[in-house]
């Protein structure tokens, strides 16, 4: 310990130059403060609209809409805002990313070539039936290892990121995780997932995808005119969208695998998952070809399907499983559904992993 | 409320005109600036806010009856009865789950099944923070280093917004008699209170998001997937991460308060550029280093007994204080290692002196060789704090001495830049720094208008949208 540290008694001033430096009345501060926020605002205000444009439907959206409306147009008539997306050419930041920002992606290392069918796939444990898509290998090896693409959003993340590194512990499997906070379905004004999945599909060519998406899609389609949430209208929508995502997570020859979202602690948020994962299950059924839907509600719940944050694992310990948020997982809680996909994997789809 | 929000800028506009308005009616202002503090903390849930009273009047009521008590015994019960309450709400919050799981898991191997009911209780933000603040208060009470305050000076001592999520960790007599007193409303030194706002801001939103997402969360999510190379830079890249996101908050929490007229301890003083760990906890998260010399390390008896027992309170003193940042073993092993660290130093400092041995002379060699050997020993550290647990740790470790001759995709020339010239950059002498805002201070308002707005339009367009909380937010 610093038991020799000197004493600090208040921010010490470091200089001769401190005393240098000009004071100024408060309200001179106010007013230089103030007029380098507006003008900021008046170069950052088309930005600041998008960003409002893409936020969840509600009285903060409208009237932020409607407080930045002038401005942004302001701005753009000065030519101002030119400024912004210059640079934002510039560095290479007007991709698909959310809210056009940075995010967790998780890329892994080069891609190799799919090789041929081994082996016939079998039934699954928790799918919704038996799993049709034939796996391209079953018998990969670390010269020829089996590419697996894992997608999703934050909870996606807290399963991805076991999966991903139990998956690397096999030595044969190549996984990549693309996992964004704060993304669904709902909202690909916000981040466009069916677009962001083309350019994984295309980079990673995976020959398995495993997706967990859907905590953040309970929110009204955004119009005019807004679709709410619950209404038939949604529910036929969101269906759409879900089939379509799984369609394409399929299109190029891989196994689809989706994992379903747990209980929440908030009930309603909980009954809104399990209307998701109602809509993920039958649309799984669906689609042609099938995709496996893993359901992990009795998993990370009680048997009765309620919120549980502690569960007992196989060697009879304690675990928790979910974060105090009660909705995000634990990395022992990914861990969880990690092993729900390998044992999938490793059982009804018959691949060989160490 | 996070202080990079729009939320918060707008939030600190009316703050800040209150507090000059007001600041001519002691009263009032106190009362206002508790009000928007407990309005600040309350933000993201209104129930941690009966928390925040009920600290308050533990430490309240503790203060009173520690001064009030006649006899060193009824004091000293006083003030344990005090701390107990105190540390009874941290520890209830804080660690309870993490112990009925551990005890649960023991029973369970004993085969006394589970002996404690398990409940997953939510940490209030800052707990942490203003609980070792409320400990402080009573025990230098105690020592007879502080008088009482009065009820609305404490709780607004404790509540005061700039310091409130995340630190500095401020003392009774460095913030109590500031609260007291008038501040001058023409003698504002806003240039280092803005250069401040802007460089933790800069630091927060832009370095420490880069490096978080270029190399830090990809590979310790999956430490099996990367390379021996990706490995050590993302260890040295949370270095950086961790480094850029605390002392940002801190520079921008001692901005705010400076533009209020109140001053706060510093709490970083280029801490990468130690030459021992003994060096690096002077210059890291100081406020909390002398927090816990004062009132643990220093009580347990210090270094003025016997060698073993210098060794064990440098033990004590730095598992509880990895304790203090989490509850998880992960913590546990980070606090052992600096504690490990410090002891074979000063074991070895002791044996020189022991022993009749000069001093070594110091040398520019000499002192690089240190400064990186206790960065690489910091960063093993941090490994540790980082990890989801003890064998994500290892994991990564491992695959600093195991994944070479592997591709190293990111490991890019900018995060190169931006690792290494973090580091470098805590040898620019603050003489330079503050001649910079001496010169701004000299500008005319246009000009300053214009930098700033400039600086504020580089943050939000090369940092991220939706910037992620402070990593000492979960503390």
């Amino acid at each position: 310990m610093p038991e020799n540290a000197p004493p600090q008694t208040a921010e010490p001033e470091t200089s001769a130059d401190a005393t240098t430096r000009a004071r100024a009345p408060w309200t001179r501060v106010l007013w230089t403060c103030v007029a380098a926020f507006a003008l900021w605002l008046l170069l950052f205000a088309p930005t600041l609209q998008h960003n409002a444009q893409v936020s969840p439907v509600g009285t903060r959206r409208t009237v932020a809409l409607d407080l930045l409306g002038p401005i942004a147009a302001t701005s753009r008539a000065l030519q101002l805002s030119r400024i912004v997306s210059e640079t934002d050419a510039l560095t290479g930041r007007t991709g698909n990313v959310p809210g056009n920002g940075a995010a967790v992606t998780v890329i892994g290392p080069g891609h190799r070539r799919a090789t041929l069918p081994r082996r016939p796939t079998g039934k699954g444990g928790h799918t919704t039936g038996p799993p049709t898509t034939v796996p391209d290998i079953t018998h990969p090896t670390a010269a020829d290892p089996l590419r697996v693409l894992i997608v999703g959003d934050s909870l996606g993340i807290d399963m991805g990121g076991p999966l991903q590194n139990d998956l690397a512990n096999t030595g044969v499997v190549t996984a990549t995780l693309d996992a964004r906070e704060s993304t669904g379905l709902t909202r690909p004004d916000y981040f466009n997932w069916p677009v962001e999945l083309q350019g994984d599909l295309a980079s990673a060519r995976p020959q398995v995808v495993v997706i967990m998406m859907g905590a953040n899609d309970p929110q009204d389609f955004p119009g005019p005119p807004d679709i709410p949430f619950t209404s038939p209208a949604w529910n036929v929508m969101y269906a759409q969208r879900v089939a379509a995502f799984m369609q394409l997570a399929g299109s190029g020859g891989a196994t689809v695998i989706w994992v379903g979202m747990p209980p929440m602690q908030n009930p309603q948020l909980s009954a809104e998952m399990s209307d998701v994962d109602a809509v993920d299950q039958q649309q799984a059924a669906l689609v042609h070809p099938p995709v496996n839907f893993l359901s992990s509600w009795t998993l990370l719940g009680t048997a009765q399907g309620a919120y549980a944050p502690f569960i007992t694992n196989s060697a009879g310990e304690v675990v928790n499983v979910r974060t105090p948020d009660g909705i995000h997982l634990t990395p022992a809680g990914g861990e969880v559904l990690s092993q729900l996909v390998l044992n999938f994997l490793r059982g009804p789809l018959h691949f060989v992993l160490p | 409320m996070l202080f990079p929000t729009f939320d918060f800028a707008i939030f600190f506009a009316i703050a800040f005109t209150v507090n000059w308005l007001l600041n001519p009616y002691p009263g009032p202002w106190k009362l206002s600036m508790i009000a928007l503090s407990y309005v600040f903390y309350g933000w993201v849930g209104w129930s941690y806010c009966l928390l925040l009273v009920a600290t308050t009047a533990i430490a309240f009521i503790g203060g009173e009856t520690v001064n009030a008590a006649v006899g060193e015994t009824r004091r000293r019960l006083a003030m344990g009865l005090s701390c107990a309450g105190l540390l009874g709400l941290l520890g209830w919050f804080k660690y309870y789950g993490f112990l009925s799981v551990n005890i649960d898991n023991f029973t369970h191997v004993l085969g006394l099944g589970h002996a404690v009911p398990l409940l997953q209780v939510a940490l209030p933000i800052a707990i942490s923070f203003y609980t070792f603040m409320a400990l402080s208060y009573v025990i230098d009470i105690y020592r007879r280093q502080l008088e009482p305050a009065r009820p609305v000076d404490l709780a607004l001592y404790l509540s005061f917004f700039p310091h409130l999520l995340a630190g500095p960790i401020v003392r009774g007599h460095e913030l109590l008699p500031q609260l007291r007193r008038k501040r001058d409303p023409r003698s504002v030194d806003y240039a280092r209170a803005l250069w401040l706002i802007m460089a933790g801001l800069f630091k927060k939103v832009v370095i420490s998001s880069y490096v978080s997402g270029a190399i830090v969360q990809p590979v310790f999510t999956a430490p099996a997937q990367h390379s021996g190379l990706e490995s050590v830079f993302a260890a040295w890249g949370y270095a950086v991460q961790i480094y850029c996101d605390f002392s940002g908050y801190t520079d921008i929490a001692i901005g705010l308060a400076l533009l209020l007229g109140i001053r706060f301890p510093v709490n970083f003083d280029a801490p990468y550029t130690a030459r021992n760990l003994q060096d690096f906890w002077r210059r890291w998260h100081i406020t909390l280093s002398r927090w816990l010399r004062d009132y643990l390390y220093i009580p347990l008896g210090g270094s003025s007994g016997s060698e073993g027992r210098t060794v064990r309170n440098i033990m004590i003193t730095m598992v509880l204080g990895g304790l203090w940042h989490g509850a998880a073993w992960t913590f546990v092993v980070w606090g052992a290692l600096h504690g490990l660290g410090q002891a074979v130093g000063h074991v070895r400092r002791r044996s020189r002196v022991r022993r009749g041995l000069p001093a070594v002379a110091d040398g520019p060699v000499r002192i690089w060789v240190q400064r990186f050997l206790t960065f690489q020993f910091v960063c093993l550290g941090w490994v540790f704090f980082n990890a989801s647990g003890l064998s994500n740790a290892f994991a990564l470790l491992g695959r600093v001495f195991s994944g070479w001759g592997r591709p190293s995709p990111l490991v890019t020339p900018l995060l190169v830049l931006v690792v290494v010239g973090t580091v470098v950059s805590q040898l620019v002498p603050s003489a330079r720094v503050d001649r910079l805002q001496a010169a701004f201070s000299r500008q005319k308002a246009g000009v300053q208008v214009g930098l700033l707005s400039l600086a504020l339009l580089g943050i939000t367009t090369f940092g991220p949208v939706g910037v992620a909380p402070f990593i000492y937010y979960r503390f």
